[in-house]
């Protein structure tokens, strides 16, 4: 297996490891929204401006956890193709080592046409891999487009939680547990978009 | 590689082997072909780091678009872990293997060969005009075995039984029988579990009417030694290799 090959075998598996981390991330917001629904209930008229804002993040995990679902699926599917690009290319470096060594063989010639339908098989693993990257990369771009969002919503929230008397320390804890989470969905997602950029097409 | 033709008649069958290229820390092992006028079976295609040699020399005796079917007598890497190769490499091919290890085989790489499973008991396989009989080895050494018979040629292929290990300038065929004992009996000892299924495989096999015992691995066995063959075979108690 040449570096390249590992190179992308890596960059594949480590999106899945770390949307998995992003999934755990998501489900603490919307725990954390459950939990800060509860304490502005309790406040009332003192956290009427944090209310909606619990929705919205509640409203804002759900879709970042359907988001993640779905690329995990469509990881899969690049890790898939990953694995049948290798089988192609170790095929394709085969058969030409064959042509090499059949030199002089009476039915030599007729390797031609394997090498070339493993060529053909070969770039087209390829170039479906580099579209689906891109492809990819607009999906990880909608999860951090989620997390800078949740962001906003945490410095809102910040504001909003100022103005709760007593419950203040609750609600800026709510407000400090979303903008941590959206922080770490953002690097994550970042180091999974640095990752796959190479691969994209150009 | 080397080529050895073993058999010339209205059908051909070649060995292959002793590549002097193979890496040191991979077994040597035989492959056979049956070359018909417009067929061509592979026995024992072998491992993938043997996969380029082999083709190349199969290219001396049929075109890609001739190699039909493929015969693998059991599970084992060394046997067929090229076939995810072959499978990229022919377009329509056919791989007769034991119906038990189907799941297993497929593992190497099965998507345009068809599999053929062999039921336990053994079949019969036809390329154009030559049967090749399909007869049950079970337990040598593997649980699900099969060797080849072509009772036209008179010649066994018989996978793992009577393998030995040898430097790849060995000759193919055993010259004395005496001598070569040694090179097989520990092999012999440790692989094959059971004297029951050995006793019940030497039963059916001096039935056959046999010139060469073709292996696996190692040399073959011609004519008189075929039975000597037979006779150290049945009288070595196996399964004590450890």
């Amino acid at each position: 297996m040449n570096s390249q090959t590992k190179s992308q075998f890596i960059a594949v598996a480590s999106i899945t490891s770390e949307l998995s981390a992003v999934m755990v991330v998501a489900k603490e917001i919307s725990l954390a929204a459950a939990n800060a629904k509860a304490i502005a209930f309790r406040a009332g008229d003192k956290a009427k401006g944090f209310q909606p804002i619990t929705d919205f993040i509640n409203e804002l995990a759900k879709e970042t956890i359907e988001l993640v679902t779905n690329i995990n699926v469509y990881a899969l599917l690049l890790y898939r193709l990953t694995v049948n690009e290798y089988r192609r290319t170790a095929a394709y470096n085969r058969f030409e080592q064959v042509a090499k060594l059949a030199i002089g063989a009476r039915y030599a010639d007729s390797m031609q046409e394997p090498i070339s339908h493993a060529r053909t098989m070969m770039q087209d693993c390829q170039r479906q891999f580099k579209r689906d990257v891109t492809q990819l990369l607009g999906q990880l771009e909608a999860v951090m487009h989620h997390a800078r969002a949740a962001r906003v919503i945490a410095a809102n929230s910040r504001i909003e939680a100022s103005q709760a008397g007593e419950y203040l320390q609750s609600l800026q804890a709510v407000a400090e547990s979303v903008d941590k989470a959206a922080h770490t969905i953002h690097d994550n997602v970042q180091r999974c978009r640095i990752a796959l950029s190479i691969y994209r097409n150009s | 590689m080397k080529m050895t033709k073993i058999y010339e008649g209205a059908h051909q069958w070649v060995m292959f082997g002793r590549d002097e290229n193979k890496p040191d820390n991979i077994i040597d092992s035989n492959q056979y072909i049956v070359r018909t006028a417009n067929k061509c079976l592979l026995l024992e295609p072998g491992g993938t780091e043997l996969f380029a040699p082999m083709m190349a020399a199969v290219l001396h005796h049929a075109p890609v678009d001739q190699i039909t079917d493929l015969f693998a007598s059991h599970q084992d890497p060394d046997v067929i872990s090229s076939l995810g190769l072959w499978d990229q490499a022919l377009s329509n091919a056919k791989l007769h293997a034991p119906a038990l290890w189907e799941g297993y085989i497929r593992n190497f790489g099965c998507e345009s060969i068809e599999y053929v499973p062999i039921p336990d008991n053994g079949e019969t396989i036809k390329i154009e005009s030559v049967e090749l009989q399909i007869i049950p080895a079970h337990y040598l050494h593997s649980p699900c075995n099969f060797h080849v018979y072509d009772p036209q040629a008179k010649i066994l292929m018989c996978g793992s039984v009577g393998s030995a290990f040898e430097a790849a300038n060995a000759p193919v065929f055993v010259e004395r029988f005496d001598v070569h004992v040694e090179k097989m009996r520990a092999y012999h000892q440790r692989m094959m579990p059971s004297n029951q299924a050995k006793r019940a495989w030497i039963d059916r096999v001096r039935n056959l009417d046999i010139d060469i015992l073709a292996p696996q691995h190692g040399r073959m066995f011609k004519g008189d030694d075929v039975k000597r063959f037979l006779d150290w075979f049945d009288s070595l108690q196996v399964g004590t290799g450890v």
